[in-house]
């Protein structure tokens, strides 16, 4: 058996991860789960809590992005995994040739990326349609992206739960889901936010990235936007570490 | 030889449940080797472990020399996996399924067409290429299924119970693959309940039951060595049936089964048999329709070892408590 050096293994496993990715993109960003929790539920979200509130236009986008980006990402684990696992097609991903931190980037990238095109969806609208401006553009690119795999990486741990029921991870991680929300400085800005629920909010992920939103879109936000961007890196890589101790869970229980 | 499979002492607990109790075996490289056993025996589980799907509780697979604990990624390039439902990807076509699995375990982009090509019309699907699997039919599943697992043309393939369910052509076709992927040099790994399908194809085979590896040999020694399985199976007229009982009591019956409309009365001495048969038959006023001596099927060893009736229900699992953590050796189910 060959034994390939390390920096072939790498190239082997990155493209790998890019097929698994490919693969998903194909076969679920149409279904109907994935359009429903992933594409219409932050648009029903935003338009629910917004409309006839007196916002600006620029103000509306900031929320929008950070919605999009937030629900999008964290949708496709929760869907996508337990599906796969019911159908037996998952076992065919973990019996490849490839280490578990390969497949997991390879779901983490498939979030990441149905979230970034639906941002890019909802920054076309709010600058086309309602005339909105962004201040700092290349604070909004590094703002989606990172901020896409960090909440895609957080929708992948309620994927690796052990089970092969989608309903199972759907009502927990719906919960956590809209639980960010109402705590994350979305709805009700941080600076408005008494110390309790302010210190509450810093928990959340969510809170950087809205802060991080309105830095680029409003041209200014509450904590430093480097903070920012540092927490949804960090946060990015400490969600994997739940969703690889599962599966070595699952791989134990047989799931 | 050199082994293409090693196991050693591989035990697996479900909780406190025992699925396979610290099994022994080797599978030489080149050989089809059948893994026999019940439902709930511990096939699948023993599968599941060898091709990294399951962690194992104790115990040790080297596969090719390779611990499969420490690295398994170069192994498991090395292995085929076609699992017992066929696990395709119905939203996307039959092309785009093998293409996936052949990047997946990095087929050299210039050859990946031409093999995709390839296995699509060896089994058959060439024409429905671009059509999405969610319109296959199970068979086509399948072949398409064992198309991907072989796709990077593996050293080492594990089939789990590639025919139930489809019909006498496919589950043909599917052997006869078998048979041509073993002449190429593959070690074939085949997960069955199906007997007669090991007995044809496997130059091995394991029994496993309730967890424990009960018999390993060829099919032929196996069956050598329950002789006392052997049978005469005789048909009367008139009225055949109804002499079952007087049958059973020749000397030397051990059990009587009705195979239609003929007995076939189990016995370690056929010869002496024989003649007893003709006596009863004579004395009765019965004509002796047809008169046969059978040597020991696989089917019979497999029953004999699992400790069901010959003759019974085929295939149904043995029911009895859950062997518990700690209480080694008393009857169960494993998974």
């Amino acid at each position: 058996m060959k034994d390939n050096g390390w920096l072939q293994r790498l190239q082997d496993e990155l493209a790998q991860a890019w097929t698994v990715t490919v693969k998903d993109m194909k076969a679920y960003y149409l279904r109907p789960g994935m359009i429903m929790f992933g594409f219409l539920m932050p648009f029903f979200m935003f338009f629910s809590f917004s409309v006839k509130r007196e916002m600006a236009a620029a103000q509306g986008v900031a929320r929008l992005l950070a919605l999009t980006t937030f629900f999008t990402a964290a949708a496709a684990g929760p869907f996508i995994i337990p599906l796969e696992r019911r159908l037996g097609t998952y076992d065919r991903l973990l019996a490849a040739p490839m280490s578990l931190l390969t497949l997991l980037l390879g779901k983490t990238a498939v979030g990441a990326f149905f979230a970034i095109g639906v941002s890019a969806l909802a920054l076309v609208v709010g600058v086309g349609i309602f005339g909105a401006s962004v201040a700092q553009p290349w604070l909004l690119v590094a703002g989606i992206l990172l901020g896409s795999f960090s909440f895609s990486a957080l929708g992948l741990i309620f994927g690796s739960i052990p089970t092969r029921n989608p309903g199972d991870v759907q009502m927990p991680s719906t919960l956590l889901r809209w639980g960010l929300l109402f705590i994350s400085g979305v709805f009700v800005p941080l600076a408005e936010m008494g110390a309790i629920a302010r210190a509450v909010a810093y928990v959340s992920p969510l809170t950087y990235a809205q802060d991080l939103m309105n830095h680029a879109v409003l041209g200014g936000g509450l904590l430093s936007p480097w903070l920012n961007l540092g927490v949804l890196l960090v946060s990015g890589v400490l969600f994997l570490v739940p969703s690889v101790k599962m599966h070595q869970r699952s791989r134990r229980l047989g799931y | 030889m050199n082994n293409a499979i090693q196991v050693q002492d591989l035990t697996k607990y479900y909780g406190d449940l025992l699925a396979v109790d610290h099994i022994n075996f080797t599978v030489h490289q080149g050989e089809v080797f059948g893994f026999l056993g019940p439902n709930g025996a511990g096939k699948t589980t023993t599968q599941r472990m060898l091709t990294t799907l399951l962690e194992p509780t104790e115990g040790r697979i080297v596969i090719r020399g390779h611990d499969l604990a420490r690295d398994p990624v170069p192994v498991k390039r090395q292995m085929g996996l076609v699992p017992e439902e066929s696990n395709v990807y119905t939203e996307l076509t039959a092309w785009e399924n093998l293409m996936f699995t052949a990047r997946l375990y990095l087929v050299p982009r210039d050859e990946r067409a031409a093999r995709a090509r390839e296995f699509l019309e060896t089994f058959g699907l060439w024409k429905k290429r671009d059509v999405k699997v969610e319109n296959f039919s199970k068979g086509m599943r399948r072949r398409l299924s064992i198309a991907m697992a072989i796709i990077h043309k593996p050293t080492l393939l594990f089939l789990d119970e590639p025919t139930p369910g489809l019909d006498a052509q496919s589950a043909r076709a599917i052997r006869d693959l078998i048979r041509r992927l073993n002449a190429g040099g593959t070690t074939v790994f085949l997960t069955t309940h199906q007997i007669e399908e090991a007995n044809q194809l496997c130059d091995r085979v394991a029994i496993i039951d309730h967890g424990q590896i009960a018999a390993i040999d060829t099919p032929e020694r196996l069956k050598e060595a329950f002789r006392r399985v052997q049978s005469v199976e005789v048909a009367l007229e008139p009225d055949g049936a109804a002499h079952g009982e007087p049958l059973a009591a020749l000397p030397g019956v051990t059990t009587k089964v009705k195979m239609g409309d003929k007995w076939r009365l189990y016995t370690d001495d056929p010869s002496a048999l024989l003649p007893l048969v003709m006596n009863y038959a004579q004395s009765q006023g019965l004509r002796v329709v047809s008169l046969n001596t059978l040597s020991p099927s696989l089917e019979d060893v497999f029953l004999e070892i699992t400790g069901q009736q010959v003759g019974a229900v085929r295939h149904k699992t043995q029911e009895g408590k859950p062997r518990r953590r700690g209480r080694r050796g008393q009857m169960g189910g494993g998974r």
